[in-house]
């Protein structure tokens, strides 16, 4: 029974990562921007929802509105005025760009909310559960994951159905041809950012919610979320929802074995999975 | 006289340090079917990417409608009505033949009278029709080729664009496209063909142009120049003495 339980809880786990997940699903795996600052956003957001919440006694509910609107205005800008000048065949300057804006963001946000661990006032939630069978199941852990998957639906939908997707998917398989079809890759490239940091709005609020979050946190958050779309495969959405739910639970399975061994037991399970399966898990080549 | 629906003047493109056109004049009218013909290397590919924006040109050397144009982003030449059939076809891997054709649509100038639907092209090219969920990557060239001109035309152009669209296809597939040409200009819209085959360009064409290293050696109505006359402005001066 104690390994259904670290099952469950690993998969609920998954759904805070498939948030952190998605938007890096959309900049590395479809428009293969390396942004390193995507952590960095999301404790950024966090931190603003925190001071916000205190300073004018709002739910978790109102900061949520609130950091999914700033994130998306942060994206839009992101990409206009740095990431449309370093995007290309290359990876490397995107890379080095966000790189430098990764650190410049932790020292600012280190300097403002100073290296306390913090945390979302949320009231009685975080403390209800429901049980199922043998099981006790935390009622926000399911909302993550209901959200989790709500956006990765939404999302994919809107890449497979939508003018907008039509234009990311023409642009990220031939830039130049999809420029010559009446794209302008820029502003699509700029709507894709903003949705991309507007669902860390979801990630900053759930993940200070659930645990606490300081200024440093950033890059552990970065290489969850890179993990899970390299597991689940480049450029698939639902994939970076499946990647988030395998590192959830290779976690939370690790963490049963010894509580020091879980972490090490997702980067493990990342590993194996680029030695056998590069393409990842849901990866079509 | 009419303004040229395009004309380039003294048009001047480089790559880096290589100078690749040494003003070129040229210009297409409304409805009028345009072929460029020459050597490898002659420019011809670099005149319709100059035309097309992916190349820094000053603007006044270029013009639509009189106005200058040179420069321009693609994807603002595609909403002032030109359209492009790109060398080597550049579909978008991974999509299928109908959202390849949708992005056009989604993305294409004001339709004048009588503009584009996905049922005409389907009509001009019954195949795609049936092949419209197929991904594009699965497709024959020559059915690849089809669906390049098809997103062409759902752009709404006034004016196509056609680098090399008979390149690397069986001789029966070309005249089945090349059969496309007179229903496409029918409708106003004016075609320019960048071709190798100098036959077909000339029997294709109303007017034609030659070019040869970067410059333009000859033009003239394509039914009135002999065989001997592009001979030497197809290969210049030199091949004429030896």
């Amino acid at each position: 029974m104690p390994w259904l339980d670290a099952l469950v809880q690993g998969i609920l786990l998954g759904g805070l990562y498939a948030q952190y997940a998605l938007g890096m699903a959309l900049m590395f795996g479809v428009m293969r921007i390396v942004n390193i600052t995507h952590g960095d956003l999301m404790i950024l957001l966090a931190l603003i929802g925190i001071s916000l919440a205190s300073s004018f006694m709002l739910g978790p509910w109102s900061v949520l509105v609130i950091l999914v609107a700033l994130g998306a205005t942060i994206g839009l800008l992101l990409q206009r005025f740095i990431l449309n000048r370093v995007v290309g065949e290359d990876a490397l300057p995107s890379l080095i760009a966000t790189f430098g804006l990764s650190i410049a963001l932790q020292n600012a946000m280190l300097q403002i909310w100073s290296a306390d661990t913090r945390s979302l006032g949320s009231g009685d939630i975080v403390q209800q559960s429901i049980q199922i069978g043998p099981l006790f199941v935390g009622v926000l852990p399911v909302i993550v994951l209901l959200t989790a998957t709500v956006l990765t639906a939404g999302l994919a939908t809107a890449i497979r159905y939508t003018r907008f997707g039509r234009a990311l998917r023409a642009a990220s398989a031939d830039v130049e041809a999809a420029e010559m079809t009446g794209v302008n890759p820029k502003s699509i490239y700029a709507g894709a950012a903003a949705l991309a940091v507007g669902i860390l709005g979801f990630a900053a609020v759930f993940q200070s919610m659930r645990a606490t979050v300081s200024p440093a946190d950033g890059p552990f958050q970065l290489i969850y979320a890179f993990e899970a779309v390299i597991i689940g495969g480049m450029g698939s959405i639902w994939g970076a929802l499946f990647g988030a739910m395998v590192l959830g639970i290779s976690q939370s399975i690790g963490f049963r074995i010894n509580p020091g061994f879980g972490i090490l037991a997702g980067h493990l399970v990342f590993l194996i999975v680029l030695a056998l399966r590069p393409q990842g898990l849901l990866g079509k080549d | 006289m009419s303004t040229a629906l395009l004309s380039t003047q003294g048009l001047v493109a480089r790559y880096g340090d290589f100078q690749a056109l040494y003003g070129v004049d040229f210009e297409v009218h409304a409805g009028e079917i345009v072929a460029l013909i020459g050597a490898n290397g002659a420019g011809k590919s670099t005149l319709l990417k100059s035309l097309m924006g992916l190349l820094r040109v000053a603007p006044d050397m270029v013009r639509l409608d009189g106005r200058p144009v040179g420069g321009s982003q693609p994807h603002r030449m595609v909403a002032s009505g030109v359209a492009i059939v790109p060398e080597g076809r550049r579909l978008f891997a991974g999509m299928s033949v109908a959202d390849n054709l949708r992005v056009a649509m989604d993305c294409a100038a004001p339709a004048r009278g009588g503009g584009w639907s996905l049922d005409r092209v389907y009509a001009l090219f019954p195949i795609l029709q049936e092949k419209q969920a197929v991904p594009v990557q699965l497709l024959s060239g020559g059915q690849q080729q089809m669906v390049a001109i098809g997103r062409a035309l759902l752009n709404q152009p006034r004016l196509l664009l056609c680098d090399e669209v008979s390149l690397g296809l069986a001789p029966k597939v070309v005249r089945e496209i090349y059969q496309s040409i007179p229903l496409i200009s029918q409708n106003g819209t004016a075609v320019v063909l960048v071709e190798q085959d100098v036959g077909l360009a000339q029997s294709a064409s109303n007017r034609l142009y030659c070019m040869l290293e970067g410059r333009v050696t000859l033009t003239g109505r394509s039914g009135e120049l002999s065989r001997e006359a592009i001979g030497e402005a197809y290969f210049g001066a030199s091949h004429a003495v030896a």
